[in-house]
């Protein structure tokens, strides 16, 4: 075997190397975020991102803290499992309002307002006295379970001999509002 | 020695020994010179020794009975009959189907709660329409509901049986959506919910394919891929995910299913319940109650 004197090849060799990984070594770690794999294959910081998004859809019970007689009012009733939100909207200007209103008096709290047709008003305080209200639950439709309450309202009403024409109230001539009879 | 001798071999026979079993190499092609003699002998008698091994390690495996791994394996989350990687879930979802009225008010507050953009969804409620001539129709409930939606219905007098089957993230423990993300922008959280880290997402959509529920969905709005997280950030607080908190009649039950007090541990210990496509093995967290074949 010929001795192999010509090593400058090999150096040039391993000089690129190590340069090639030096690059991928300071690529990786400008690429990679700090906290990446520390509880798991992911951005670990992910999980607090995602739970700092505010609940929007309130629960009953932030509304009964403040409103206790509409508690009273509907507990141990049909549509005690309806929730405030379904009839008054989420509410969330209101509800931040009212926290604001607790420590400075001086906050005061605009009154509800008229239901504008769509069940997506986000921020405001609404009071949908609509029978689209009810029969978005109501209305007989097939597929419902067979022991739920079903509304044909043509029939219903002709049953209670109301009169023509309907109004969107109509619903509310009868039934009440927290305190609504089966 | 002879390969034949031993117990494993006998069985095979001489073509599966291979070729030097049948002595055919003393007859040419294996020209060796007299010096080298003994360190070919043992390189053949070493070629013979593995290749019988290997042979009868591999005709054990089409023993009946034999197995090559554990056959013993581990139950599937809340019991049942399933197969998988052993987990033990903290949270659960129970769909109950004969409670759904499908008045929508889930899907209302999902859009709402999560600012999923118009014509999307994370969630959404089918309905299966069984007619008396054997059609099974399926549509979506509006997020309204059907009142004054203008939608033709279904005559009564037609049907045989119809029902409402809400959808959302089977949470599954094996999740091939997770599996495929190339930016780990998929993330199965230590509660066990599967996130998207928006972030990272890139928008490829690999695991909106990914899903065999299709309940993965690339977001108009963000232009990365979203999906239902049960709502992680109000259960991270305490809180009811934004269908449950929604639903009237209570046909959605979320909790901890490690907590045997818990309303939905009580359920699924009292109630029989299926999951969605469970011959994929993907090991759904969500649970339902009167599912039928037809249900997908």
């Amino acid at each position: 075997m010929t001795s192999f004197n010509d090593t400058r090849h090999l150096w040039a060799l391993g000089a690129f190397l190590a340069a090639v990984g030096l690059v991928g070594m300071v690529v990786r770690r400008e690429m990679v975020p700090d906290d990446f794999g520390t509880k798991g294959p992911y951005r670990a910081s992910a999980l607090d991102d995602i739970a700092a998004r505010p609940s929007l859809f309130q629960a009953d019970a932030t509304c009964h803290a403040c409103h206790e007689s509409v508690e009273h009012e509907r507990a141990g009733k049909p549509h005690e499992a309806v929730r405030c939100a379904h009839c008054h909207g989420l509410a969330v200007d209101h509800v931040a309002l009212a926290r604001r209103g607790a420590e400075d008096p001086t906050v005061t709290l605009p009154p509800a307002a008229e239901w504008d047709g769509d069940f997506l008003t986000k921020a405001d305080l609404y009071i949908s006295k609509d029978r689209a209200t009810c029969l978005s639950c109501h209305e007989a439709v097939v597929g419902m379970p067979a022991d739920f309450k079903k509304i044909d309202v043509a029939v219903h009403l002709e049953e209670q001999g109301a009169s023509e024409p309907l109004s969107r109230e109509t619903c509310f001539e009868c039934h009440g509002g927290h305190d609504t009879a089966p | 020695m002879s390969l034949f001798e031993l117990p494993i071999l006998s069985t095979l026979g001489p073509a599966a020994a291979g070729g030097c079993a049948s002595g055919g190499c003393g007859t040419g092609g294996c020209g060796t010179a007299p010096a080298e003699r003994t360190s070919e002998s043992s390189r053949r008698e070493f070629l013979k020794t593995a290749t019988t091994l290997t042979l009868g390690a591999m005709s054990l495996t089409l023993l009946p009975g034999v197995t090559a791994g554990d056959d013993t394996l581990p139950l599937p989350p809340h019991g049942g009959d399933g197969h998988g990687p052993a987990a033990k879930p903290m949270y659960g979802f129970l769909i109950d189907t004969t409670k759904c009225i499908g008045a929508g008010k889930c899907l209302t507050a999902c859009r709402v709660e999560n600012a999923v953009p118009d014509g999307q969804s994370r969630t959404w409620v089918e309905r299966y329409v069984h007619y008396k001539d054997g059609r099974v129709e399926v549509d979506l409930v509006p997020e309204t509901g059907y009142a004054e939606s203008g939608e033709v219905q279904p005559a009564a007098e037609d049907v045989l049986r119809a029902y409402f089957v809400p959808k959302l993230c089977n949470q599954c423990v094996d999740a091939p959506c997770n599996q495929v993300c190339p930016v780990h922008a998929s993330i199965k959280s230590p509660e066990g919910i599967e996130l998207v880290d928006t972030d990272r997402c890139i928008g490829c959509g690999y695991c909106v394919q990914a899903c065999p529920y299709g309940i993965r969905f690339m977001n108009h709005d963000t232009g990365v891929a979203d999906k239902c997280n049960w709502c992680y950030h109000r259960v991270m607080r305490n809180e009811q995910p934004a269908c449950v908190e929604a639903c009237p009649t209570g046909a959605r039950v979320f909790g901890r299913v490690d907590d045997p007090d818990s309303e939905i541990s009580k359920r699924l210990a009292t109630v029989p319940t299926n999951v969605l496509k469970q011959h994929l093995g993907t090991l759904p967290l969500t649970r339902y109650v009167g599912l039928t074949d037809e249900v997908t």
